[in-house]
């Protein structure tokens, strides 16, 4: 690797396109305050849409997808799968009921309705290491995207790759910078399907929609090279499949930052219609990656070089991106798949770092040390703590543990193991207590990390609790231990009760 | 427990009369749709397969050019999630203006 040149145009290319966004931010902060909040400008459902489908694209998505279908095929429709049925789950049982509640975030949410500081302190936690662990599998994207544009090692390229998105972030905040997250979801969605367009082209097959086209691939790699794509249960049972495609689903309707999206809308109808946008412009990226993998297979099968499966999984996460020059995609259009990249993986971090930030200088340092403190000691914390977990994740990523589409897996299992039942049961069911959550909790960090470990000494953890599919089974038994928990201890305060019954459930009695 | 104290009881499994009911009875029917077709589609895929890694009547098949499981699973799934939620926001948005109606409050 170390041979390698840097990527001029490329590089030329993801530079212009974030100073662009820094500029639009620029721009746009002049002409109103934010995009958050009801004084806001209205952005519409389309636009709604478009803001949570850019919230949500990561290098889990515009990567590590991509690079799961190349190396296990049907298996890892599981992600397509659970990351877009998720956000049913999401719509139905919580959207509208979350916003009447109205709480922001994760911390806020659980330490109202379950009147306690110390769940509140758990969700705090609980949400920081899913910020912490979902970074990580972003430093690693933006590791390897650096070290491919410059031409160096992977562990360079995440300490580089690693201060530039720090520097963003801070530069950003100082800014103020607005963050135009339908400017952002246009760059995202033409970045990822313009070279899958020109590779079908060159190929030969429907690249008008290259969605629907890569079906001959598929049908070319099996008659040509007897590469069977497709067996479903090739990689993985049943019982995987589904624990991993459930973990997802209930991850996606617990993740904090996810959570928090319901408010940008002036009311909730609006909200209920923008996830519908929303899931379709997720799906049209979901629909397109398995085009990637399947062009790359058939790329290397038809130049006579099938890499061995450790060197393949080593390559996985960059595949897209080797892809486009291994098709001969024109250089500015890699560059901008590049850009593309770079930035979901930009403004993920970004997002979740002030997410985990925020989380512990209004959840753990104002409301449980010092309630005292002022805006200007919070906002220190505040950024000394975006630092802070900058540099932990640097350091986890140094040596990532796996493929980015499953570390970030496990972020979504430690969601759904915690924070979904928090959620679930404290929207639908007035009797759950505090003592009830706080258990639940508990027990759903232990599931998640059971797994790793104590895997060895038991194996049953392992089989029944896989490390990126522990909700599957966690999930409902944390669930089964609130309700447990909660019968057997006093119910909550008659005031929140009677809050649920009327403001979340009965505003239209 | 009296009367008062059962007006504000909140459950999932009991819903009380009125909107609430008609919002319950939707999200089950809507979630009753999200599972079965997708891990029963998975599961009818496990029950016809003739080997260990899963070939079967529905890897042979093929649509729009796409062995017929792998369509399914990968094209029209999604679709199927974005078909459930258009259904469920269009039937609450009915649900809401009928209540709304009733109580002449029109905010929503």
């Amino acid at each position: 690797m170390n041979s390698d040149p840097v990527k001029f145009w490329p590089l030329l290319i993801v530079t212009g396109v974030l100073v662009s966004f820094v500029l639009a931010g620029l721009r746009a902060k002049s002409q109103e305050m934010s995009d958050y909040g009801f004084s806001g400008r209205y952005i519409g459902r389309i636009g709604g849409g478009a803001a949570i489908a850019s919230n949500w694209m990561s290098a889990a998505s515009f990567l590590g997808m991509a690079g799961l279908l190349y190396l296990q095929g049907y298996f890892a429709l599981a992600y397509v799968i659970g990351w877009t049925g998720g956000y049913v789950l999401l719509l139905v049982l919580m959207a509208g009921q979350i916003r009447r509640f109205g709480k922001y975030t994760a911390p806020d949410f659980v330490g109202a309705r379950y009147d306690s500081d110390v769940a509140r302190l758990l969700a705090a936690l609980i949400s920081i290491t899913i910020s912490v662990i979902y970074c990580v599998a972003q430093f690693k994207g933006i590791g390897m995207l650096f070290g491919w544009l410059f031409g160096i090692d992977y562990g360079r390229g995440v300490v580089l790759g690693g201060a530039v998105v720090v520097c963003y972030v801070v530069v950003c905040g100082m800014l103020g910078v607005a963050r135009n997250q339908q400017m952002q979801y246009f760059v995202v969605i033409v970045s990822f399907i313009l070279p899958l367009m020109f590779l079908a082209h060159r190929f030969g097959y429907f690249w008008l929609l290259p969605q629907f086209g890569y079906g001959e691939g598929i049908q070319d790699l099996a008659t040509e090279f007897n590469i069977d794509f497709t067996a479903p249960f090739a990689s993985g049972s049943l019982f995987q499949w589904v624990a991993l495609c459930f973990t997802l689903m209930v991850g996606t309707a617990g993740l904090p930052h996810v959570l928090s999206r319901f408010y940008i809308l002036p009311n909730v109808r609006d909200a209920r219609w923008s996830v519908v946008w929303g899931l379709f412009f997720i799906a049209l990226i979901y629909w397109s990656a398995p085009a990637y993998a399947v062009f790359a297979r058939l790329l290397e099968a038809r130049g006579g070089y099938i890499p061995d499966p450790a060197v393949a999984g080593k390559m996985a996460d960059i595949m897209v991106l080797k892809t486009a020059v291994m098709g001969g995609v024109p250089v500015w259009l890699t560059g901008l798949l590049a850009a593309g990249a770079v930035s979901a993986a930009f403004f993920t971090v970004t997002g979740l770092l002030m997410t985990g930030a925020s989380s512990l200088s209004h959840d753990i340092y104002y409301r449980l040390i010092n309630p005292q403190a002022s805006e200007s000691r919070k906002m220190a914390i505040a950024k000394g703590g975006t630092l802070v977990l900058a540099a932990l994740v640097l350091v986890i990523s140094l040596r990532p543990p796996a493929l980015i589409a499953e570390i970030t897996a496990v972020a979504f299992a430690l969601a759904g193991n915690t924070i979904f039942p928090a959620f679930l049961l404290g929207i639908w069911w007035g009797r759950a207590n505090r003592q009830g959550v706080i258990a639940g909790m508990v027990l759903g960090v232990m599931i998640t990390f059971a797994a790793p470990l104590c895997g060895n000494a038991i194996p049953l953890f392992a089989s029944i609790f896989p490390v990126t599919s522990s909700a599957f089974c966690g999930a409902p038994l944390v669930v089964l231990v609130m309700v447990v928990v909660s019968l057997l201890t006093p119910p909550p305060s008659e005031e929140m009760r009677r809050f649920l019954a009327e403001v979340v459930h009965g505003h239209l009695d | 427990m009296d009367k008062r104290q059962e007006s504000y009881e909140v459950n999932l499994f009991n819903p009380k009369q009125g909107y609430m009911r008609g919002e319950v009875v939707l999200i089950l029917a809507i979630l009753v749709g999200w599972g079965v077709v997708n891990f029963g589609f998975q599961a009818v895929l496990w029950l016809l397969a003739e080997n260990p890694v899963g070939e079967g009547i529905f890897t042979r098949l093929t649509f729009f050019n796409l062995p017929y499981h792998f369509w399914f699973t990968a094209q029209f799934l999604p679709l199927w999630f974005i078909i459930l939620c258009v259904i469920f926001n269009i039937y609450l948005d009915r649900l809401t203006e009928r209540h709304s109606r009733r109580r002449d409050r029109t905010y929503e």
